[in-house]
């Protein structure tokens, strides 16, 4: 049923564009639409066939060069002449193309596009002018830039350029603070807006930057018991020091433990000294309460007896009391009005007293202010905390009465000056005082036996 | 009122501050990096006055910088290097891990380098301000010298250390600006005057290294790696102030051949000018031959302020130094194998002295034990079996002794053998009231050119040689030259005492002179006491109480002292009679 019908439309729309032809009735209503819109319009009409048939002059353009129905007949038609088992013969050695070349190959009858500039040079002119002048210049004896350079390269001794490093033990040192060195003149005669500009002058360095951030001395000179061959009273002094902060740190140890140390048996809390712990401060507390509320409730009557009654916050003044009371404050601004005056008349008398008084107070502040700068001074010097941990200052070499040599060729040498110019750095605030970063594997380290370890039995 | 609300923390001291990470981020730096760059820019963190403002209200422990620093960092071309050094071991690690040697080799050579010179001028703009801080440097460059070359730093480093640090030596001998030496139980402390600005610096004993683990060798690097481009720079204006080739040439008057055989012995070909430099027994070349510059006179400007006695004292103090400079000069001196070479060549020539050690000890000998012209020989074993009748023989501490004294002194005291007298520290300076020790107020008296000494003391000193004398003879009695030598010592002696006593007569008359002025003195000084104000006088009792008080305390450290001494005595006495009983 349905493929007759199909049928019967393509056909139909084939012949549709044969002139005279009608558009056959389909269906038996016929479909209303509106015609006064161009919409409409393109949505009803069919026009794949016309779209087809349009394919199909491409298609025969592309493959015959142009409509097959125009083409003669010898275009189209040959006369095979050939023998085919002969044919077949003949091309057995060729070798044939492998498909997808076929396919890759265009297949397409129209011409590309003529290239125009194949057979032009854009600037052919000013390139052939440039050419003849560089023909000239060779002439005379004149390379270009690029020429001349690759001459020049040519012509050099291979050096290998060295980058100059911080650290060379035959580097050369040069006059840094004097009229002509090299860092300056490159520098030197150019404009300073230039310089600035093009970021070619190193940016100002500021003046706080060269104030040491201690006053203390760079080398801190050894006190003159630390002589390899001191004096008595001198050795005797040092000694001492290291001993007393050898004594404070043995304190502080002391303390530490017996802060940390569990009690012993004896001093261990029993449970009657635990509950007495618990209860301390009650029994005590209660007694004293007592005490404690017969005093105010006493302080209370004496209130009660001597207080005058007043109105209540809520009641309203009367305008007798208000009158009054306006009065009262009068009087009493006036009266401490004159009460100043009469003390400022006095006062003319007590200047030998508040003479005195300025002046005392003046030194005191001025005391105050030698006191404040001496604290400040003192604390210039001061190690600043400026990390995590606090400076600690290194322990004070010293060597016993017994260590002592004789001569300088059994002296000991105590302490490592290493350390002592590392602890300098931090005491004069240069850096800040760090611990060695600890190493922490992440993965617990795995122990195996070796076989051949593990078999040699004792 | 109006106005936008203000927000804690957006302006005041904590918009001064940034923290360290913070800092590092900015600049787009590893940690160790961020430090380097710090130490060789010399930024150095900042404690604010108020931390919890700072920290945003916490009060944990941080380390700040001051913002405007870091922003100053930014500029720095050095950070740029930096990043490139990063990616240069980034670049090598991956070729090395690859196993592309070749890549290796490439990369190798193309390493990445800077220099410091921008930074030395940028820190210090003129030559004394690199000179102020001259301590540290020298101090740094000196102890990374003596570093054993076993990768705990560049050996590189190490060399250009060395080469810096006999540089300046040769500076201060040539210039003799040495001043003051002490030795002590950690090193040897020198303090030198370079154009008048007094420099102090540490040196270690030779083997006396130990590698302690608690410091940061990597920040001790960086600060070396910047002191030696400043020890170079300095040493290069050093060398031209004095008419010196830089680098240091050795003046050359041997014959040449002989000379190099020996030498080849010691060292490589390419080592031995660098060793011989370091011997620093022989003086550098100068461009312009020196003037004799002996007789030139201070310049004297009369000023308003000083009298004619304040420069009268200014020409004593001048002359007093000129002499100093000259104390070892037209002395010979010959060390023996046990002393501490470096150290006494260096003290020895920075005062004009002649010096040399044995040919086996180290090179740069210039004369033999068996020169007849020696002077001096430097001693430091308990008898020699053969001595030299036109020599003394003395002990080491002898010639620092004699540099802090300003003086040779009597070399006695110095004998191989004997026990020496206390090295006293020369950086102490006492303050009058400040107790003294005797040692130093004998040296002091010897300095004012008094030679008094005590009955007491002299005696004691007899006693004490004549013990010497009987433990040596004990020791070996059948050598007669030893005998002779003793002889010879006590005959120097002798008459040195002799002239001690003419001396104190001399002395006396003078005394009753000053004696009268200072009488005269004293009831001015009463009557003026009379005329004070009572605050005045309030305040003047005050400081008279508290020098009596020092005074007290002076007085009982000295009877301590003699406390001891007679103690000390004692014993010897006791031990002797139970020697000798």
């Amino acid at each position: 049923m349905a493929a007759p019908g199909v049928d019967v439309l393509h056909t139909a729309s084939f012949l549709g564009f044969e002139p005279g032809s009608l558009p056959p009735r389909v269906g038996s209503r016929r479909k209303r639409l509106n015609k006064n819109k161009k919409k409409t319009w393109k949505r009803h009409c069919p026009a794949l066939d016309v779209e087809e048939f349009l394919e199909d002059v491409r298609l025969q353009e592309r493959t015959a060069g142009g409509l097959v129905a125009e083409k003669p007949d010898d275009n189209l038609f040959f006369v095979d002449t050939g023998n085919e088992e002969k044919d077949l013969k003949l091309n057995k050695g060729k070798k044939k193309p492998l498909r997808i070349d076929l396919i890759l190959q265009p297949d397409s009858k129209i011409l590309p596009p003529k290239d125009v500039l194949a057979h032009q040079v854009p600037n052919a002119k000013k390139l052939k002018r440039q050419k003849e002048f560089q023909e000239r210049l060779e002439k005379r004896g004149i390379l270009p830039r690029r020429q001349r350079l690759l001459q020049a390269k040519l012509h050099r001794p291979f050096t290998k350029s060295r980058i100059p490093t911080n650290n060379q033990p035959d580097r050369d040192f040069y006059d840094i603070w004097g009229e002509a060195n090299p860092l300056d003149s490159s520098l030197a005669g150019k404009d300073s807006w230039f310089l600035e500009q093009t970021k070619k002058r190193a940016v100002k360095r500021p003046g706080r930057l060269n104030l040491k951030p201690s006053p203390l001395p760079a080398v801190e000179v050894i006190a003159s018991g630390g002589s390899y061959n001191p004096t008595f009273q001198s050795h005797q002094a040092l000694l001492l020091q290291a001993h007393e902060a050898e004594l404070k740190r043995l304190k502080q140890e002391e303390r530490l433990e017996r802060q940390l140390s569990f009690p012993t048996v004896d001093k261990a809390p029993t449970e009657e000294s635990a509950f007495q712990e618990l209860c301390q401060g009650l029994l005590e507390e209660s007694e004293e309460e007592e005490d404690k509320t017969e005093g105010p409730e006493e302080n209370q009557v004496e209130m009660e007896g001597t207080a005058v009654p007043q109105t209540a916050a809520g009641e309203k003044k009367t305008e007798r009391q208000r009158k009054r009371e306006k009065e009262t404050r009068v009087l009493a601004v006036k009266l401490q009005a004159e009460k100043t005056v009469k003390q400022k008349q006095q006062e003319l008398f007590q200047l030998r007293s508040i003479k005195t008084k300025v002046k005392h107070r003046e030194e005191e502040l001025s005391q105050r202010k030698v006191k404040r700068a001496e604290k400040r001074k003192a604390q210039a010097a001061r190690t600043r905390r400026l990390g995590k941990l606090k400076y600690e200052a290194p322990d004070t070499e010293v060597q016993l009465s017994q260590e002592l040599a004789g001569s300088l060729r059994t002296l000991k040498p105590e302490g490592s000056i290493l350390k002592d110019r590392f602890k300098s750095f931090q005491k004069r605030n240069l850096i800040e005082p760090r611990e060695r970063a600890k190493f922490k594997r992440k993965y617990k380290l795995k122990y195996t036996e070796k076989r051949a370890f593990r078999e040699v039995t004792v | 009122m109006g106005g936008l609300e203000k927000k804690k923390y957006e302006r005041g001291s904590a918009t001064n501050y940034i923290t360290r990470n913070k800092a590092r981020k900015k600049l787009q730096l590893s940690l160790a990096d961020f430090r380097r760059l710090c130490i060789l820019k010399g930024i150095y963190p900042h404690e604010p006055k108020h931390k919890k403002k700072v920290n945003k209200g916490s009060t944990a422990p941080r380390t700040f910088y001051l913002l405007k620093d870091i922003r100053f960092l930014l500029h720095e071309p050095i950070i740029n290097k930096f990043r490139e050094y990063k990616v240069f071991v980034r670049k090598l690690r991956k070729a090395f891990g690859k196993g592309e040697w070749n890549a290796v080799e490439r990369i190798k050579e193309n390493k990445p380098g800077y220099k410091l010179d921008h930074i030395v001028k940028e820190r210090y703009p003129t030559f004394i301000d690199a000179l102020r801080d001259l301590d540290d440097a020298l101090s740094m460059c000196i102890l990374f010298a003596t570093f054993p070359r076993t990768g705990k730093c560049h050996v590189q480093t190490i060399q250009l250390c060395r080469r810096l640090t006999v540089e300046f030596m040769h500076f201060v001998i040539a210039s003799r600006a040495l001043r003051k030496v002490f030795l002590s139980i950690k090193g040897i402390y020198y303090q030198a005057e370079v154009l008048g600005q007094p420099v102090t610096w540490i040196t270690p004993y030779a083997f006396a290294h130990n590698h302690p683990t608690d410091v940061d060798y990597r920040v001790m690097a960086t600060f070396t790696e910047f002191y030696t481009t400043l020890l170079g720079f300095i040493s290069f204006r050093l060398y031209q102030t004095l008419n010196l080739q830089y680098p240091p040439k050795l003046e050359d008057k041997t014959d040449s051949k002989q000379q190099s055989k020996e030498e080849a012995r010691y060292a490589m070909d390419s080592e031995t000018y660098m060793e011989k430099l370091s011997a620093m027994s022989a003086s550098l070349t100068r461009v312009v031959a020196p003037v004799e510059e002996d007789d030139a006179e201070m310049d004297v400007f009369p000023m308003d302020g000083s009298s004619t006695e304040q420069e009268e004292e200014r020409q004593k103090e001048h002359q007093e130094l000129e002499r100093h400079k000259k104390l070892f000069e037209g002395l010979k001196f010959f060390l023996n194998r046990e002393v501490p070479r470096e150290p006494l060549a260096f003290v020895i020539r920075s005062f004009g002295g002649e010096v040399s050690w044995d040919r086996s000890v180290c090179i740069g000998a210039t004369y033999n034990v068996d020169d007849t012209t020696i002077t001096h020989q430097i001693v430091d074993r308990p008898a020699l079996d053969k001595q030299v009748i036109n020599r003394y023989y003395v002990q080491p501490q002898w010639v620092f002794d004699s540099v802090n004294a300003k003086l040779l002194l009597p070399v006695a005291d110095y004998f191989p053998g004997v026990t020496l007298p206390p090295h006293l520290s020369p950086f102490v300076v006492e303050k009058e009231g400040d107790y003294i020790p005797p040692e130093k107020q004998k040296l002091l008296a010897l300095q004012r050119g008094e030679h008094t000494v005590e009955e007491n003391e002299s005696e004691d000193s007899e006693e004490e040689e004549e013990e010497e004398e009987d433990s040596e003879e004990e020791e070996d009695d059948s050598d007669v030259e030893q005998n002779e030598m003793l002889k010879k010592r006590e005959g120097r002696q002798i008459p040195e005492k002799k002239l001690n006593v003419k001396v104190t007569a001399g002395v006396m008359k003078t005394e009753n002179r000053a004696k009268a002025a200072q009488d005269e003195k004293g009831e001015e000084k009463r009557l003026a006491i009379m005329m004070m104000k009572k605050r005045e006088k309030y305040l003047y009792n005050k400081i008279m109480f508290g020098k009596k008080r020092k005074v007290r305390e002076v007085n009982k450290l000295a009877a301590k002292r003699k406390a001891h001494d007679e103690a000390v005595k004692s014993e010897r006495k006791r031990r002797k009679k139970g020697r000798t009983g």
